[in-house]
């Protein structure tokens, strides 16, 4: 098996069954194997090799630029044909390599392509103003009895159920807007909202949701419009992103 | 009634919302190099010393 030169490896970035559009992309190559086309890229392992990778993850500026690359590539693809993405960071040393992986894992490939082709994966996020939903739940206030110290008790107290009504309250939102979207959806993911100090935003995620959709369709996009438009009063903001690749409904097989 | 839309090849689609893409999700194949689990724990790790570090630099020019 013929290996790359030494200091270099073939990063790919998404394997679709092989297509002469493909073939004009610029800056990558096409590996095949079989009807299988890898789209790949042939890289430094100074930048690429296992004992630098992790550290560079690490670095925002060339994360942030090898990401957008990743993901430009995606897309350029995806515009072409339909493309089974990978996750960023998959090396081989030789195409002798890739093509092996593309033979082993065949059966994988083309059925994730015959599930996803055709459609198109958006993502929807929900972000919620804490304190404008509390202001929606209602008061229940009573009168504080006795001194001081049993006020404060019962001021603490009646904080806590509050901060759990709106946590409740956020999660039911959250809830039947994914259910609806699902509803909608050939299939459908709840991620892990992003937390606050990634976010760097006051509002709080309560939704991360991906949906694949067939591509072109408006079903879904005009969902989250109606869900806007019910939610605008309890201080919830949608965000649609996408089109994306499916990088949610490519599966794992490991 | 409020719904941001933002192009996922836009500038404006955030770093965040590509790692939450491209490297926690997609197909996962052994590589002679591959990214572990934990590589992508370290990111978010990573980032948020990053994001902290940039506020705390903000809140000192203030």
């Amino acid at each position: 098996m013929i290996e790359s030169p030494a200091g270099t490896g073939w990063y790919v970035y998404g394997v679709a069954e092989d297509d002469p559009a493909l073939a004009r992309l610029d800056g990558v190559e096409l590996i095949r194997r079989g009807t299988l086309a890898a789209v790949a890229r042939e890289v430094s392992l100074d930048e690429y090799g296992a004992d630098v990778l992790p550290e560079r993850l690490n670095d925002r500026e060339w994360l942030e630029r090898n990401a957008r690359s990743h993901e430009a590539v995606l897309q350029a693809a995806a515009a072409v044909t339909t493309v089974v993405p990978l996750r960023f960071g998959t090396i081989y040393r030789g195409r002798g390599h890739v093509e092996r992986m593309l033979e082993e894992r065949n059966d994988e490939f083309r059925a994730t392509l015959a599930r996803v082709r055709g459609h198109v994966e958006l993502g929807v996020k929900a972000w919620v103003d804490l304190a404008a939903v509390g202001q929606t739940l209602d008061p229940a206030e009573q009168p504080l009895e006795g001194g001081a110290g049993m006020a404060y008790l019962q001021q603490r107290s009646r904080e806590q159920d509050r901060s759990r009504e709106v946590t409740a309250r956020c999660f039911e939102l959250a809830e039947e807007a994914h259910g609806r979207l699902a509803g909608i959806a050939v299939a459908a993911v709840a991620n892990r909202p992003q937390p606050r100090e990634l976010t760097g935003r006051s509002e709080s995620m309560v939704l991360n949701g991906a949906y694949l959709v067939p591509d072109g369709d408006e079903q879904l996009r005009s969902e989250v419009d109606r869900l806007a438009a019910e939610h605008a009063g309890l201080g919830v903001e949608y965000e649609l992103t996408g089109p994306w690749p499916p990088h949610n409904f490519a599966g794992e097989w490991e | 009634m409020s719904v941001i839309e933002r192009r996922s090849l836009a500038e404006e689609v955030t770093l965040l919302d590509l790692v939450d893409r491209v490297l926690n999700k997609g197909v996962v194949v052994t590589g002679d190099i591959t990214l572990a689990v934990g590589d992508v724990d370290l990111v978010y790790v990573g980032l948020r010393l990053l994001l902290a570090s940039a506020a705390t630099l903000e809140r000192e020019a203030a």
